[in-house]
């Protein structure tokens, strides 16, 4: 008798069918995957099993309580601990709430599980690991028979990675059954017992783990081969940086740099590694111009001052892929005309006189179309309908159309498919050869290998390791990412 | 894509009047037939009236393309009314002691309504940039201290020997607004303020301003790392929305009232809200809806006189039809700041 | 100096209902600009029903019921329809002044102000100010020692959370946005029958947005509230208080909406909504 029993899941939002007649069982105490990449439907199947979504077809057996820990957390960050993991569930005394009796309860969950919080700390306040343990502790307070964990490593270090499953194992062993959604091939080989591979929409394949590898599932998930990636030309050694960075000092709302030194020349790709919440966003919006800073940030022979403003950094030839396009980069209810302009629309050639040019602006917006395969192909189409892959073809090709000196690309293939992934990181190397410097932030770490010439690790707002190409150390890299040396 | 939201809205805007208003017009012991009938003719029934639709329409166009404009850059200007009220005295207290022929007293007088209704949104504007005050509160806030503000002025320092109580003295003749029809009160300012729209609609559609200020509206957070000022456009945004409002306050006092009175404007600024919705906050189908409005606004009088209906029931319809028509999210907040 | 105090709370009172009133709403997520019509209401619908029955506690009642209908349309509005929530509230004060300027003439038989009714009369008053102040105290306690309270917050700050976690955001902030109306409603009481006996057109004068400055003032916390509520009271009592002097009425006049922006522009930077204030939810 399987804890869960999903038959005929179908799901459909407006035209799309995000998942397509799934059947998926899983039993008690056991820890299976379901991998695919982005956009195969997998959250959504995850959700549907949990009850948050409902499906259109199809049944859903479940004995007992379902729990989710989602991929982006459902926290109130202005809430306790306590109040988070209690939410709808809160002890009373009388009309009052009975505090003592939550704290207590809070600390006898940690005792159980070994995920240890202080129940009064303000979500807000804690480091993206200490959330995600709250995530859990939420779901595991209501004593569920059934675990969905959705990309739950997105946020760890490589060495957290092995204590969260040691955790994940311990709960299977309870007895609980436990569904794993990833896109991490290398740990599903790890620690789980069976595999469902989904690809639009459906099961395409099923796997005793054992009896499989990282190659064949990445093989099956994407449907044919991974698309390779542009040759890298042998670059010359760079005399001066275009960039340097010295005692960079810099916060955001939710990391901060303390002290950071970076140099990048022409023709180079320096990837930054590290996990999330260690300042990746602090230097990334220092740089981009829309947070101040303390310390030097020197641009080919110029000291930029901390007030320069994004306008003023790309006219010099500074050009940022955000990262997040819908909010940073893309205006979702224009066409896709509008949206590559942006950035432009005051230049020369775009218009004329007070005028916006519609005929150059539709021309530029084309060879972006044309060099970057988007699809539909018609530049009048509304960015809110295009793909992820699609929209986030549109903001690197808009970045680096005009062979920009300097590009900083946040997590360029966030969210997109396989095949736009690897088109956006050709482009990248096509740009590095031809002597464009690139700034790579990335939270995966295969991304950084794959495409960068040098690796330097963050941590704490810091520089923590540095590596070159020949000398790439996966073991040494992920012990620095969690803070060890 | 507009056309059919557009038809739409005005459709529902007339449902809420046919039936909302029927059910005030018998609570009031009045027969809807009896009731609508007052309404139409009071505001198209003859030459006469139709011009005052039309003064009434020009009144609201004004301070609703610059709700519109405001609401296009992500920005709530709810103090219209004061905007339009303090452009207004400029154009008052100016324009009772200025003698000058009417080619230039008139322009310059236009001009300083907007430059004092400028000068008021950009107090809000500047609250809202420097400050990061909401310019919700900011706006309405100002809309009572320029009561008073004018109240002082006209009583007190810039008192002037004609001028009594809540009104200043009557304008020199040559300072009046040409009238388009005699012995109406319909004046220039009705084509003044279609070329406005139009200036507006080429502005927001074919023009680099106007498309930064759309992408601050649309899309804050994209705007600004796309290199546009969001406090500039903001600021400048706010200052042109109640220039242009003042702009309509200052035609008051030169074409309708020939002078200016406290009393100047029924809720124009308010009433504008509505008038930008129902248009979609597009400037043409502003203007269709600022005539919709205008009938209402007028019709109401004659309702009022044939029919006993209360006029006040207007203003409420007005509010409903914001109500329901708020249904769209006019501002997208994909990452408001 | 006592005369002064009471004065105060005088002028206070209607402004610390409506912030209370709006503190509950924007607690629970949604902006409320309505405050003014929910106090208009209150007034308007108060003098009615007292006029009709002859009690003035009825017609508290009534005016209290009245708001709270008022806010349930907001309520409704924001979420059943979930549309943008300032433009909204800008048209429930046209329709309720709209309203109440109608209804003068349809229950009084004459505009711009009703008869004398029935009020609460002096013990009234200082029972009403009591209430105000007492009400602060509750809706503290509510807020921050509940369970019910807790889940109000959670739905400010993050309605998706809330729901994971079994909530309705969408029945909470109704019922938040209907008793915050009726809370708002009492401060129309207040004007229209405890200070005077009648209801006049327009006689709300922008309390409404005051209320909304204190309540940012306050930051969100119903005692903050009620303490910027009794600050900017403070100005309007100034205004009698400095009658004799050669200042201008109308700068009197202008100092409560003048120390609003004052504060707005010190103040609101610094102090953060709750997260999901203003933001529709979606199912």
């Amino acid at each position: 008798m399987p804890a869960l029993a999903l038959r005929g899941i179908v799901k459909r939002f407006g035209d799309l069918v995000a998942v397509d007649g799934v059947d998926l069982d899983l039993e008690s105490g056991a820890v299976v995957a379901l991998i695919g990449e982005n956009g195969a439907g997998k959250s959504t199947l995850a959700n549907i099993a949990f009850g948050s979504i409902a499906a259109d077809e199809g049944s859903i057996e479940r004995n007992g309580v379902v729990g989710l820990v989602h991929q982006h957390f459902q926290l109130v960050e202005r809430l306790s601990v306590w109040e988070n993991v209690l939410l709808g569930r809160e002890p009373r005394k009388g009309w009052r709430l009975d505090i003592a009796a939550a704290r207590a309860r809070v600390r006898e969950l940690g005792e159980r599980y070994g995920l240890h919080v202080d129940p009064d700390a303000l979500v807000e306040t804690l480091p993206v690991g200490l959330k995600q343990r709250v995530e859990l502790l939420r779901e595991l307070e209501r004593e569920p028979a059934i675990l969905l964990l959705d990309e739950p490593t997105a946020v760890l270090a490589p060495s957290e990675i092995e204590s969260f499953f040691a955790t994940v194992v311990a709960l299977a062993k309870r007895g609980i059954a436990i569904l794993v959604v990833t896109h991490k091939l290398a740990e599903v080989i790890s620690y789980t017992s069976r595999v469902n591979v989904m690809r639009a929409g459906r099961i395409v394949a099923r796997y005793e783990t054992a009896q499989t590898n990282a190659d064949e599932l990445a093989r099956v998930m994407v449907g044919g081969e991974i698309p390779r990636l542009a040759e890298r030309t042998a670059m010359p050694r760079q005399v001066s940086p275009v960039v340097h960075i010295s005692g960079l000092r810099a916060r955001t709302e939710s990391d901060e740099i303390a002290g950071l030194d970076l140099a990048l020349g022409a023709g180079e790709i320096l990837g930054v590694a590290g996990v999330e919440g260690n300042g990746q966003t602090a230097l990334a919006d220092a740089l981009a111009g829309v947070c101040g800073y303390e310390g030097t940030i020197r641009f080919r022979d110029e000291d930029l001052p901390p007030t320069l403003g994004p306008r003023a950094r790309i006219l010099r030839g500074m050009q940022i892929v955000p990262q997040d396009r819908q909010r940073e980069a893309l205006v979702l209810d224009w066409d896709v005309t509008e949206n590559a302009i942006l950035g432009r629309e005051r230049n020369p050639e775009l218009r004329r006189g007070l005028q916006i040019d519609r005929a150059a602006a539709r021309a530029f917006a084309q060879t972006i179309v044309d060099r970057f395969d988007v699809r539909p192909p018609q530049v009048d189409t509304l960015v809110r309908s295009l793909s992820g892959g699609n929209q986030q073809k549109i903001v690197v090709g808009r970045v680096l159309a005009g062979q920009p000196t300097f590009v900083l690309a946040y997590q360029p293939t966030r969210g997109i498919d396989v095949g736009a992934a690897a088109l956006v990181q050709s482009r990248l190397i096509e740009a590095r050869n031809a002597g464009t410097a690139i700034l790579l932030i990335s939270f995966e770490l295969d991304e950084i290998f794959a495409l960068a010439d040098r690796v330097v690790v963050l941590y704490r707002g810091k520089i923590a390791g540095e590596f070159e190409r020949d000398a790439f150390d996966r073991g040494r890299i992920g012990a620095l990412m969690a803070g060890s040396s | 894509m507009k056309f059919s939201r557009g038809i739409r809205d005005a459709a529902i805007a007339f449902g809420i009047i046919i039936v909302f208003g029927s059910l005030a017009m018998l609570l009031a012991g009045v027969n809807p037939v009896d009731g609508f009938t007052a309404l139409l003719i009071g505001a198209v029934g003859n030459v006469p009236e139709t011009a005052e639709t039309l003064v009434q329409t020009t009144s609201l166009l004004f301070p609703a393309l610059g709700i519109a404009l405001a609401f296009r850059a992500g920005l709530f200007n709810i103090g219209a009314e004061g905007q339009l009220l303090i452009g207004g005295l400029f154009a008052g207290v100016i324009g009772e002691r200025l003698i000058a022929p009417g080619i230039i007293a008139i322009p310059l007088l236009l001009l300083a309504g907007a430059v004092g209704g400028g000068a008021w949104g950009a107090l809000a504007g500047w609250l809202r940039a420097r400050f990061a005050a909401n310019e919700v509160i900011a706006t309405l806030m100002l809309n009572y201290v320029a009561i008073q503000v004018a109240a002082y002025a006209i009583t007190g320092p810039l008192k002037s020997a004609a001028g009594a109580g809540n009104e200043t003295g009557e304008l020199p003749a040559s300072s009046w607004l040409p009238t388009i029809l005699p012995d109406t009160r319909l004046s220039i300012a009705l084509l003044l303020a279609l070329a406005l729209a139009l200036l507006l609609r080429w502005m927001l559609r074919s023009t680099v301003i106007g498309y930064q200020l759309r992408a601050v509206g649309d899309a804050p957070r994209t705007a600004q790392r796309a290199g546009i000022d969001l406090a500039k456009m903001r600021f400048w945004t706010m200052a042109f929305s109640g220039a242009i409002a003042g702009f309509g306050g200052a035609t008051i006092v030169l074409g309708v009232l020939h002078r200016f009175n406290l009393a100047l404007s029924p809720g124009y600024g308010f009433i504008g809200i509505a008038v930008a919705l129902v248009g979609e906050l597009d400037p043409l189908w502003v203007t269709v809806a600022a005539f919709l409005f205008g009938m209402l606004q007028n019709g109401a009088i004659g309702m009022q006189a044939a029919a006993n209906v209360p006029r006040d029931v207007v203003t409420a319809i007005e509010g409903l039809i914001i109500l329901v028509l708020a249904g769209r999210r006019i501002i997208t907040r994909s990452g408001a700041d | 100096m006592l005369s002064f105090l009471w004065l105060m709370l005088i002028k206070s009172a209607p402004l610390v209902y409506a912030a209370l009133g709006g503190v509950l709403c924007e607690r629970s997520g949604v902006l409320n600009i309505g405050l003014e019509g929910m106090i208009a209401i209150g007034a308007f619908s108060g003098v009615s029903i007292s006029f009709a029955t002859g009690s003035a506690i009825l017609g508290a009642i009534g005016g209290v019921v009245c708001g709270g209908l008022l806010g349930a349309i907001l309520g409704i509005a924001a979420t059943r329809f979930r549309v943008e929530q300032i433009v909204a509230g800008t048209g429930i004060n046209l329709i309720a002044l709209g309203g109440a300027a109608y209804g003068l003439v349809i229950v009084f038989g004459q505009p711009g102000a009703s008869k004398e009714v029935n009020a609460l009369g002096p013990t009234g008053e200082i029972a009403m100010v009591c209430l105000a102040l007492a009400l602060a105290g509750l809706l503290h306690a509510f807020l921050f020692w509940t369970r019910a309270g807790l889940h109000v917050r959670a739905c400010g700050e993050n309605p998706r959370a809330a729901d994971v976690a079994g909530i309705n955001p969408l029945r909470v902030r109704f019922w938040a946005t209907t008793a915050g109306g009726a809370i708002a409603a009492l401060g129309g009481v207040f004007l229209a029958m405890a200070e005077l006996d009648l209801y006049s057109d327009g006689m709300s004068a922008g309390r409404g947005f005051i209320a909304l400055a204190a309540v940012i003032f306050g930051r969100w916390n119903p005692l903050g509230a009620a303490a910027a509520a009794l600050f900017f009271g403070a100005f309007e009592a100034l205004q009698f208080t400095l009658q004799r002097t050669g200042i201008p009425v109308e700068f009197m006049q202008a100092l409560p909406y003048v120390a609003a922006l004052i504060a707005l522009a010190g103040f609101a930077g610094r102090a953060r909504a709750p997260a999901a204030d203003g933001v529709p939810y979606r199912r």
